[in-house]
This record gives C-alpha cells, sequence and structure tokens, in this order.
C-alpha cells in the first residue's frame, strides 16, 4: 500500500515535471512582514502561463496599498498540499480554488464563511453570477468569491459550414442535420467528423436541453428519466444512423493537431479556454461560436464551471486575506484586468458588461449561455457519481454494447448507491 | 537470499565474548535501516489497518466505526470489478514480461558486435516517464492517423479505437507496460545468465545435448532464483497498476482500464474517505500477498520435479 501511494506521488511528481514548472515550497508565511506589513500566503495550482496571470494580479495589489504583502505559491497538487497543511497547520491565506470542491471541503470546517464581510463591506451579492455563488455556498453560508465563470458553447468550422450552404444550428434537429451534411466517410475510414461525440460528460447539458435535470431538488438521481431517455434517442441516432462520429476519433491528437483545428471535427462543445490555442495554431482554421443549441422543446442548458478565491479556516490573517479577496474579484477594474490578462470571463457581472465582453463577437456566445448555464449539483458524491457510474454506462452505449433502458436504469442505481457513500455525513 | 542462508550457518555461538561483540556491531549496522523501515513501513501498515476500522477523513473525523468499511466493501461492485481488471492484465502481463525479457536477455548475451548498443536501446523504453511514454503512445494507437492501425490498414485490416473501446483499452496499456518493463527485466535475466557456469554447458554439449536441452535443463533451472525475482515483481506490479492506466485511459472506457489502486486515490484523496480508502488498499496488500504466495509454490514445486 505504501508503494502504492508512492507510485502516486511518483505520477504526480512525472505529471509535474512535465509542465515544465519547478515549484518551490512555499511554506505559508504566518503574518507580520518587514516594516509592519502584514504577509500573506495565497496557494494555486496554476501554473506557466497561468502563473505568470496571477503573478499579475498579486503585484498590482501589492502595488496598490501598502498595508497588505500578498506572495503566490504555486503548489502542484493543491488540493492534497492543502489537506496535510488543514491538519498540521501552515495553511496559507487564500487559496485559488477550483469551486465545485466547496461541497466536499466547506462540510468539514476548514474554510471560512464570509457572509459577514460582505455584509459589512456592503458588497451586493446580485453582482455575482448567482449560480457560482451557489457552487461556494453549504447550509446557507458562503464559502468563496467567484473569480472566473466558464461555460462550453458550440464551435463550428465557418469555412466547411458555408461552403455546404448552411446555417449554424440552433436545435437538437438542426444539430443533427448539420452534422449529417457535414460528416465524410471514406469507405470505413472516417475523414470529417460532423459532430463531436467524444465527451459522453456532455450528457449533463444535453438532459437540461431535453428538459431534465441530473440531480432532482432532493439531490436524488435523476438521469432515468424521459428527458435521459430524448438524449439517449439523440445520440444513438448521431451515432448509428447518421455516423457523424466514430469511438475514439479524437483521442491523443495533442493540441498541435487538435482535430478542430485540422478540420478533422466540424463543430464541437467546448469552452473559453480553447480559444488561445484555436488562434494560436488554426491560422488557416476559420471558426463561428454559437451558444449551445436548444433540445426538442425549446430548452436551453449548459453547464457552468470556474474558479474562485477561499480563506481557510487556518488562516492567522482573515481580515487582511479578505482585503485582496475583495480587491480582486469585487471591483469593476481589476476583475476586468484580470479578464484581459487570463482571458477568463470574471464572476463579478459589473466588469462582464464592460464593452470589452458585451461587444465582442467572441464572448457573445458565452456571456448568453452563461445566463442560464447550472453549475454540477453541490452535492459532494456528485462528480465520483459521474465519473464511476454515468459515464462508464454511457460509454457502454455509445459503443452499441447496451441499450438505452438500460443504460438509463444502470447509471440511477449505480449513481444513486455512489451518492449516499459519498454523502456528508454529520 | 542466497547470502542469508550461508551466513545463518556459519553464526557464531553467541556465548563466546567475540561472538557477544559481533552480535553487538551487527545489530548496530542494521539498526538505521530497521528505524527506516519500522518508521516508514512497519507503523503506517498499522495505522492504516487501523483506520481502516474508522470514518477518517483527513480534517475532520478519525471514529471507530468497526467493520462498517468491509461491509460496505463487499457491496462495492465497481472495487471487485477493478481486480478482475488488473487479474485479466496480471494473467497476458506476466507470462508475457518472463518470456519476452528471458528472450531478449539469451539473444544479447552473447558477446557479439553492437551488443551492448542493442541492450541500451531495450532498456531506454524504462528510463521514458510514464506519463511522456503514454503520451507517445496514444499517437501510435490512435484509430485513424496511429501508426499501429496504419500498418494493420495495409493488410486490409480495420484497427479498432484502441484506447477507446472496452475490448482493446486493457490491451494497449499491457503494449504500453510490456514495452516499457522487458527493457529492465532483460537486465535482470543478463545478470542471472552471465552467472551460470559455462563448464555446464561445456560437459552437456560433450554429453550430446542440443541448443534447445541446453535452454530447458540448464539455463532455465539455473535462472529459477531469476524468474522468481521477476515474476514476483511483476505480479505486484500488475495488482498495482495505476499510472499507465490513469494517463492512458483514465479508467475508461467504461471501467474497463480502471485498477484498485485508482480507486484507492480516489475515494481517499478525491473523496476524503481515508478511512474506507485503507480498507480498500488492505484488501488490496492480502491480494498482493496471497498471489505472491501462490507465485513462491509455483517456483518451489518445479525445483522438485527437476
Amino acid at each position: 500500500m505504501r508503494k502504492a501511494f508512492a507510485k502516486i506521488a511518483a505520477v504526480a511528481l512525472s505529471i509535474g515535471l512535465l509542465a515544465g514548472c519547478g515549484a518551490g515550497g512555499g511554506e505559508a508565511s504566518n503574518g507580520q512582514g518587514s516594516g509592519g506589513k502584514t504577509t500573506l500566503t495565497l496557494w494555486g495550482d496554476w501554473g506557466g502561463d497561468g502563473q505568470k496571470q496571477i503573478q499579475t494580479m498579486v503585484d498590482a495589489f501589492n502595488k496598490s496599498q501598502d498595508k497588505i504583502q500578498v506572495k503566490y505559491a504555486l503548489q502542484q497538487d493543491v488540493i492534497t498540499k492543502f489537506l496535510t497543511a488543514a491538519t498540521n497547520g501552515g495553511t496559507p491565506d487564500i487559496v485559488f480554488w477550483d469551486r465545485w470542491r466547496t461541497s466536499l471541503y466547506a462540510p468539514k470546517n476548514v474554510l471560512h464563511p464570509i457572509d459577514e464581510y460582505l455584509e459589512r463591506d456592503g458588497i451586493k451579492r446580485e453582482d455575482f453570477y448567482a449560480e457560482a455563488l451557489k457552487e461556494l455556498t453549504y447550509q446557507d453560508k458562503l464559502y468563496g468569491m467567484p473569480l472566473t465563470v466558464d461555460t462550453r458553447a458550440l464551435f463550428y468550422n465557418k469555412k466547411m459550414l458555408n461552403d455546404a450552404g448552411l446555417q449554424p444550428p440552433q436545435t437538437w434537429d438542426d444539430l443533427e442535420n448539420v452534422a449529417q451534411k457535414l460528416t465524410k466517410w471514406d469507405g470505413n475510414k472516417l475523414n470529417v467528423a460532423g459532430m463531436s461525440l467524444g465527451d459522453p460528460g456532455l450528457f449533463s447539458m444535453y438532459i437540461q436541453q431535453a428538459g431534465g435535470s441530473m440531480l432532482t431538488e432532493d439531490n436524488k438521481v435523476n438521469v432515468n428519466t424521459d428527458a435521459g431517455k430524448q438524449v439517449l434517442d439523440f445520440w444513438g441516432r448521431l451515432m448509428n444512423e447518421d455516423k457523424v462520429y466514430k469511438v475514439g476519433f479524437e483521442e491523443g491528437l495533442g493540441e498541435g493537431a487538435d482535430a478542430f483545428v485540422t478540420g478533422k471535427v466540424a463543430m464541437l462543445y467546448t469552452g473559453p479556454w480553447m480559444l488561445s490555442t484555436y488562434d494560436k495554431y488554426g491560422k488557416d482554421l476559420d471558426y463561428g461560436i454559437v451558444p449551445p443549441v436548444k433540445g426538442p422543446n425549446g430548452d436551453t442548458g449548459g453547464n457552468m464551471g470556474g474558479f474562485g478565491l477561499v480563506i481557510p479556516q487556518g488562516s492567522k490573517n482573515p481580515d487582511a486575506a479578505w482585503e485582496f479577496v475583495k480587491w480582486w474579484t469585487a471591483n469593476k477594474d481589476n476583475a476586468l484586468l484580470w479578464a484581459k490578462t487570463s482571458q477568463n470571463i470574471p464572476g463579478f457581472r459589473p466588469a462582464v458588461e464592460d464593452p470589452y465582453f458585451s461587444e465582442d463577437e467572441r464572448w457573445k456566445p458565452f456571456l448568453e449561455a452563461l445566463e442560464y448555464a447550472k453549475v454540477r449539483p453541490t452535492h459532494p458524491g456528485y462528480s465520483v457519481m459521474e465519473e464511476n457510474a454515468l459515464i462508464p454506462n454511457l460509454e457502454l452505449f455509445l459503443q452499441n454494447k447496451q441499450s438505452a433502458e438500460d443504460t438509463l436504469k444502470k447509471a440511477q442505481t449505480d449513481g444513486e448507491r455512489l451518492l449516499q457513500e459519498n454523502a456528508v455525513v454529520q | 537470499m542466497i547470502s542469508a542462508g550461508k551466513l545463518e550457518k556459519s553464526r557464531p555461538s553467541a556465548g563466546t565474548g567475540l561472538g557477544r561483540h559481533q552480535a553487538r556491531m551487527g545489530y548496530l549496522f542494521i539498526l538505521p535501516t530497521m528505524l527506516l523501515f519500522a518508521v516508514f513501513m512497519v507503523i503506517p501498515v498499522v495505522m492504516a489497518l487501523y483506520l481502516s476500522f474508522t470514518n477518517y477523513d483527513v480534517l475532520s473525523k478519525n471514529d471507530w466505526i468497526g467493520l462498517a468499511n468491509y461491509s460496505r466493501l463487499l457491496q462495492d461492485n465497481l472495487y471487485w470489478q477493478t481486480f478482475l481488471n488488473v487479474g485479466f492484465y496480471a494473467i497476458v502481463f506476466v507470462p508475457l514480461n518472463l518470456l519476452i525479457s528471458l528472450l531478449l536477455a539469451v539473444l544479447l548475451n552473447r558477446a557479439a558486435r553492437g551488443v551492448k548498443v542493442l541492450r541500451t536501446f531495450y532498456y531506454l523504453p524504462t528510463l521514458t516517464s510514464a506519463v511522456a511514454a503514454a503520451t507517445v503512445w496514444l499517437w501510435l494507437l490512435h484509430p485513424e492517423y496511429g501508426m499501429v492501425n496504419g500498418i494493420l490498414s495495409t493488410f486490409g485490416i480495420v484497427g479498432p479505437a484502441w484506447t477507446s473501446q472496452t475490448e482493446t483499452a486493457m490491451i494497449a496499456i499491457i503494449m504500453m507496460t510490456l514495452w516499457q518493463s522487458v527493457g529492465s527485466n532483460m537486465i535482470i535475466y543478463l545478470a542471472g545468465l552471465q552467472g551460470i557456469p559455462d563448464y555446464l554447458y561445456e560437459s552437456a554439449r560433450l554429453d550430446g545435448a542440443s541448443r534447445f536441452d541446453c535452454l530447458r535443463y540448464i539455463t532455465w533451472p539455473q535462472l529459477r532464483p531469476t524468474t522468481f525475482l521477476v515474476s514476483t515483481m511483476s505480479i505486484i506490479g500488475a495488482l498495482q497498476l495505476f499510472d499507465q492506466a490513469f494517463v492512458l485511459t483514465q479508467g475508461g472506457p467504461a471501467n474497463a482500464t480502471k485498477t484498485p489502486v485508482y480507486l484507492i486515490y480516489q475515494q481517499g484523496f478525491n473523496q476524503l474517505q481515508m478511512g474506507y480508502a485503507s480498507a480498500q488498499a488492505f484488501v488490496l496488500a492480502m491480494a498482493i500477498l496471497i498471489f505472491s504466495l501462490i507465485s513462491m509454490r509455483l517456483n518451489r514445486s518445479e525445483e522438485s520435479i527437476l
């Protein structure tokens, strides 16, 4: 067993080495720095360009005032490091936080609730995306501030659509039609896939478009429903009748040989994080973006993700940490500087209303989708349920090894068991 | 292991003064290793056993919950499926690993020109990090543009989507891990081969033994300790399969390449259920123990036949 963990550590290490970021230890310092300044430590796992982007913000904050000095310490595996720190002391003052983890960590009392700060400083909750706040909330307490929001939209190859005289799709039917017309087979070899179906995890988006949801209001798995059936029927049609995709088609192509960049995939759902890649590698790629298409009854659906900033309970200077969090997340100029530096949509709405976003054709579809996009259900077992129960069954379905009915039934029962086993225990 | 047996025979009786002094010095010399062993092996193992009876979550809880983790484990279909996954992996991987590395070692044991270069080439994959190797293998195995399917298509065969299909995903992992591990086992076998005295072959040949007879009745029996080492290590490695599966297929498709260690990591570090993860890890450790014992038995039983 020890060996097993050593192996895991080795993997983590080699991944880190591959990423090419040599992080120093960056032990959390605890308080007063030189010259009466309060020194704060920020932990995050963004290296490379991301590290520079975060550093830009940290530097700007340090320059903006002379009481608090923030230091960014890159952690390869920020969550594991945070775990050890939370038990042994030495927690940082702020953590760059993948928001969906809140439902697992908040019940363990390791995050500092920030409702009082919001009230004291008159920060309006309406200024933030409600879903992002919901993801940072546990039992009516808020545990962090949203820093970025992201969602997926439909990217399409403009040239291919124009050549075929097609309009960008707006509904499932359009999508099927366009995908079918753009797909090109050469005997048994797929040359162009009309629509990417490489990510079964997008089921959670499709089911919303069919008018359903992943979990019920009281956090029970809700996939074995009419909506779930509609999604699988749609996928089954795309895969087996229209043959717009082949299992494993996009796997292992790498960034520079991305199937969308090289024109092997005509349409796919992805997020703003791919914009820079497409611009960098796709010199000849002329693409457009539309919001996720509507389902058979006109329902919209999208998933929201993103990062936030949280203050651990172990922070020795939560007040100073809050000043930094507030400066970064709840100030239009700073949120905008962050957005422009990192090419992320900020969680602060006044910054999103800036012409930088609202008048840019590339951002519009994302902003539109963000209005109805939903975060992952805030259940600590949700991601395990998706990963171990739902997606494996969907994969069997996509490979024609399991009927739609069995897929939904098994995803429902296996998923329900995993949700219960990973629920919060008081 | 062999030398330990010899030492035992020549151990001086503890009664004499010299013997006592030697014993004291002996213990002193092994003390650092034993201390490290205790601190980093024995204590963690005992703690893990204790944790497997608790709901330890690293952050807030550590209560005794008896056998609850183990009874949950019995219901955990996915965990047993991962055992079947690594079981299949081991059954294919371990014999192939032995066979190929032995074959390579025999071929590269002669003093031909360029043999050192070849040895280096066969050993190189071992030095590659699993992550980097997996990335390259993903390219090779790509269903449409990969080299493997490209070669197959010249024979008119439509190759599968190796890493994405349930039937072939584990085979893809076996191919990659074989490529990575035969090199180091070849070295171990080479060392074993160099230890076989030449006079055995010489006298056998005088008695009219063929090359195959030499291999069957001299090389193979003489290499038994080596084979035992290699097979035991690869069984343990197989049951602890993690990084290659993690990078190549992320446990998919349809859970076909999820492994016990993968689930242990997920439950422990992602879900903070260290108690349950410890129970899973303990069952895995027991399985490793059982299979190592079986392998030991198999090796010993062959000794009596010959």
